[in-house]
């Protein structure tokens, strides 16, 4: 899946066991694609020795503050961005 | 699933944070030095360096570079390329060569 | 701020006699690396040296020349690792870098909530406090009580932008020029421009003139 910028995507609640790159703070959050970083290894093959599986796409997804946390602390703008792999993401 | 690395918004650590600096260790930059060149060299990479940092079941007891420590030994291990018990003979050694208990 | 690199001087691998767990183990994996031919000692010492020649004051030349030069601005901004090579800063390796623009509407903050992905490349060894794991949970969470304890409180109506590098991108922020710098030459502006504020969580400052 290719995701435009500015479309809307939500990072998926995937069950993965081992190392992911996905913190949990996000998963089942809605944001949107700001910078679309080009194709990666995915650290969840690098991590075990799997360096010949095909690369990923990376982006960076941002997101509104207050979506992320019940009562956020901060101004309406405030936002973060995170660099999150294709296979987590889904359109929103 | 997530794991004791896992921190962003966890609630474990509402505590000021210590801006205090100590002055880097001579083991410190070696076990920093060790990792990245093994990486360099391709004999591990920085995602499996992770996953053993990850791993590691007194993660939140120890110090970031005893983290690194911990996990390249691991990973050492993991391949064949050291035996724990080579590593605990030499460290052994070394504990009494500098008058250590 | 000094010249690049030269304001911590460390001996080799050093002689440091630590006897913790830790420090004995990785002396030990030294030692039968070498023995086994996987890592040379010379490999050892060029990573060391290699780390021992980073620090903030690299982060603070660049800024200095962006502040200066608006051309090696956007390089800076859009080719990171080129813009560095022109002032001498090798920042190749496998990581790429990015960076982020702090603005009178936008004010950046970089952390890595995953482990502590931190410039080193450029900027060097990361600190202490930016390892923390109370700043790891927290500068996602509340960035602006994080930017407060370290003195700095951006208005409601800026824009707190976080960047939690879980990837293989390092960020970087371009802090904005303080006001009443204008006569101020390169060299003196590198000094203004502190590690922390290359993180977000502060700003620079003229000492004449504070935000």
């Amino acid at each position: 899946m290719i995701f435009a910028e500015g479309e809307a995507v939500r990072v998926r609640s995937l069950e993965k066991s081992g190392h992911v790159r996905t913190p949990s703070y996000v998963r089942g959050k809605t944001g949107r694609i700001s910078r679309l970083l080009g194709g990666f290894k995915n650290p969840e093959d690098l991590a075990y020795g799997e360096y010949d599986r095909p690369e990923k796409e990376l982006y960076r997804v941002a997101f509104r503050q207050s979506d992320l946390w019940r009562n956020y602390e901060g101004g309406p703008d405030d936002t973060l961005v995170i660099d999150i792999y294709e296979h987590w993401l889904e359109k929103a | 699933m997530s794991g004791p690395h896992d921190l962003g918004g966890a609630k474990d650590f509402p505590g000021p944070i210590d801006k205090s600096q100590h002055e880097v260790e001579d083991w410190e930059r070696l076990t920093d030095a060790i990792t990245t060149a093994l990486d360099g060299k391709g004999i591990k990479t920085t995602d499996q360096h992770r996953r053993a940092v990850e791993s590691l079941e007194n993660y939140g007891e120890l110090g970031y570079y005893e983290r690194w420590a911990a996990a390249t030994e691991k990973l050492l291990v993991e391949k064949g390329i050291l035996t724990k018990e080579e590593i605990d003979e030499r460290a052994a050694e070394i504990e009494r060569e500098w008058g250590g208990e | 701020m000094s010249e690049n690199g030269h304001d911590h001087p460390h001996p080799g691998s050093g002689t440091g006699k630590t006897t913790t767990p830790h420090a004995l183990r990785i002396r030990a994996m030294e030692g039968l690396l070498v023995e086994k031919g996987v890592l040379t000692e010379a490999e050892i010492q060029d990573r060391i040296s290699y780390m021992d020649s980073r620090s903030p004051a690299n982060g603070a030349k660049l800024v200095a020349r962006a502040w200066t030069d608006e051309g090696f601005k956007d390089r800076l901004l859009t080719d990171t690792k080129s813009a560095a090579l022109e002032l001498g800063i090798d920042a190749s390796g496998p990581v790429e870098f990015i960076v982020v623009e702090n603005t009178p509407e936008i004010r950046n903050l970089i952390v890595c909530t995953l482990c502590s992905c931190y410039p080193r490349a450029i900027l060097g060894r990361p600190p202490d406090w930016y390892k923390s794991f109370e700043y790891r949970s927290r500068a996602v969470k509340e960035p602006r009580a994080v930017m407060r304890e370290f003195g700095f409180e951006p208005s409601e109506n800026v824009e707190v932008r976080v960047h939690d590098s879980t990837a293989d991108i390092r960020y970087m922020v371009l802090p904005m020029r303080p006001e009443g710098t204008e006569g101020m030459g390169e060299e003196e502006l590198e000094g203004l421009v502190s590690r922390d504020s290359l993180v977000g969580v502060a700003v620079p400052k003229n000492s004449a003139n504070h935000e």
